[in-house]
């Protein structure tokens, strides 16, 4: 039986998906383990996840659809999920992705976090940040806006 | 009186009137709120006015109000202590009562034990006969799997039979069956549907009642062993066992009979430990008496129980679930008049299909004895994913004339642009010779309805 455990948790040199952090918890959950921590020194990445008894497992955060409402062309980042928004990476000083950086999709551009869990804020296009309008700390609902990209 | 309070800041797991309802029994109490709501009712009215407001999810009530984790999570998030579940979506939902319990917050609400026991409807009508409230003659469990020995039951308890799915209600899971010979293939078809519908094959069987009417009784019970019933409603005019218009008391039933039964249902919650309010449900034909089912939650209609009864329901629910003592006995309750309730939807009065929207004029009636729930304001939009209840008009007289008089005059003022709605409806029933009478049975408005579409 082909049972290599690295399939199980993926090349951690970025955060996981939403999805793939869900199937981890539930992992945790099915085998009766409450916590999995993994570090990445090199890359500055620190992921834990926690499952209590009872606990709710992440939620399977889907990306919000891009709204492309947000005025000449810009694309909204919403929240997936509610939280406490946070906009620099705990274990980094430089925020994820200010006004002027060049993000791609599917880039983690925001925290959003609930206790000891934390849902990725994603980018739903390729493109340039132009504004932040999500404030740090903040609680902030489900499909709150974080920023705006202009795409490529 | 009593100590320190368990909760100061409610989560209400809810949308509509309800929240909003909930929202001023918690202000009124001084206690904060917290809104939790879906994208799609973003500009609610107890949102706005909420202490905390949390968008938790898309419209889809599956991850917004029916998300169990989501509303736990939101909970710790706002520092809320205790969810009061309204009516629908979780309020009887014994597991999510439980996680409520066991992640240290207070259910405003029954045990998950109490819940869990209501919703089988096989356990529950063993738990009330046990208490010495009557039911409908029937197998007493589940029916056995020898056709035969099910013929045996059916003959004794009477044909016409209703064949019923243990984990079905609302209608759902359920077939009448007027001879022996179509006994076994009805049974069969129901098991088969039932494990389809609700994953659970288990049927029961009752006399089937011809032309009962619906008749139930309001109980609120504290902790501390008391248990009240308040009076209790008709709620006979169904629309596909949905409830359309409910009155307080039920017309021509003697007020002695109705004692005996409340005192029988408040001696059940004394038994198996019940806390929170709730409603026992009945169909009462030829003086008979049979339970149906117990609603563990508060119902849409509780406003005509406090109407006639003066007691504040939902704080009632709130104080319980602060472990305060009722501090009222039984003789302190009065039935004091008549009161109606009239639902108001968003829907065609001919076709009952929904008419979501934006309402554009909401002039609301007044005068004595009217009240209105509603979350709605000029300007609001029916939202199409949720149930088209916008709201109640609740009347209240001396006798049923005069609460009949006042709705009629409140229907009257009241008008809404915008969308349909079943105002119309209510305001033929009123004046309707049968409903004046009194006493209709729960099939009368679906044959009302055939009459008046009848060419």
């Amino acid at each position: 039986m082909n049972n290599r455990p690295e399939q199980l948790v993926p090349p951690f040199d970025r955060l996981p998906e939403p999805e793939q952090i869900a199937q981890m918890a539930t992992w945790l959950a099915q085998a009766g383990l409450d916590s999995l921590e993994l570090t990445n020194a090199a890359a500055g990445l620190k992921l834990r996840i926690r499952v209590g008894q009872a606990a709710p497992v992440p939620p399977a955060a889907q990306a919000a659809p891009p709204q492309a409402d947000a005025g000449a062309g810009r694309v909204a980042v919403t929240t997936p999920y509610f939280g406490h928004l946070c906009l620099t990476h705990p274990l980094r000083d430089a925020p994820f992705a200010p006004a002027g950086t060049r993000v791609a999709q599917g880039d983690v551009v925001a925290l959003l976090t609930l206790d000891s869990l934390q849902v990725p804020v994603t980018a739903p296009v390729a493109g340039m940040v132009v504004d932040v309008v999500g404030q740090p700390g903040a609680l902030v609902g489900y499909g709150a806006p974080v920023l705006h990209i202009q795409p490529d | 009186m009593s100590e320190i309070p368990r909760f100061s800041r409610v989560l209400i797991a809810n949308r509509g009137e309800i929240a909003l309802r909930i929202q001023r029994a918690c202000r009124q109490l001084g206690l904060e709120t917290v809104a939790v709501y879906s994208e799609a009712d973003a500009d609610s009215r107890h949102v706005h006015e909420a202490d905390i407001a949390l968008c938790i999810g898309p419209a889809a009530a599956a991850r917004s109000y029916l998300d169990a984790d989501g509303l736990l999570l939101a909970a710790r998030l706002t520092g809320a202590q205790a969810i009061h579940p309204g009516y629908g979506f979780l309020s009887e939902n014994a597991d999510f009562a439980d996680a409520v319990a066991a992640a240290g917050l207070t259910f405003i609400g029954p045990t998950g034990a109490s819940i869990r026991m209501m919703g089988d409807k096989i356990t529950a009508k063993r738990a009330m006969r046990d208490a010495g409230v009557p039911c409908v003659p029937g197998s007493d469990g589940p029916l056995p799997a020898d056709m035969d020995a099910v013929k045996a039951i059916a003959l004794q308890v009477g044909f016409p039979v209703i064949v019923k799915a243990s984990g079905g209600g609302g209608g759902r899971g359920m077939r009448v069956v007027e001879r022996e010979a179509d006994l076994a293939q009805a049974v069969t078809l129901t098991a088969k549907e039932a494990q389809q519908a609700f994953g659970n094959p288990t049927l029961y069987l009752e006399r089937f009642m011809q032309k009962p009417r619906h008749i139930e009784i309001q109980v609120l019970c504290d902790t501390h062993g008391t248990a009240l019933w308040l009076g209790a409603r008709d709620c006979s005019l169904q629309r596909r066992h949905q409830k359309v218009l409910e009155e307080a008391s039920a017309p021509g039933i003697a007020p002695e009979t109705i004692a005996e039964i409340g005192e029988r249902c408040a001696e059940a919650c004394r038994r198996i430990g019940y806390r929170g309010a709730g409603t026992f449900e009945f169909l009462y034909e030829d003086g008979v008496f049979a339970f149906i089912e117990m609603n563990t939650r508060v119902q849409v209609e509780h406003p005509i129980t406090e109407e006639t009864t003066g007691i504040d329901i939902v704080a009632g629910q709130l104080r319980i679930a602060q472990g305060e003592p009722l501090g009222i006995a039984q003789p302190d309750i009065p039935l004091l008049g008549h009161s109606i309730e009239c639902r108001l939807n968003a829907e065609d009065p001919f076709t009952f299909m929904p008419s979501p929207g934006t309402i554009t004029r909401w002039d609301l009636p007044g005068g004595p004895g009217i009240r209105v729930d509603t979350h709605v304001v000029a300007g609001y939009t029916v939202q199409p994913y949720y149930d088209s209840l916008i709201g109640k008009v609740i009347s209240h007289g001396a006798t049923r004339a005069e609460a009949i008089a006042r709705m009629q005059v409140a229907l009257a003022e009241m008008k809404v642009e915008g969308v349909s709605t079943n105002i119309a409806l209510h305001r033929d029933l009123l004046a309707d010779p049968d409903f004046r009478r009194g006493g209709v049975d729960i099939h009368y408005l679906e044959r009302w309805l055939a009459r008046r579409t009848a060419p």
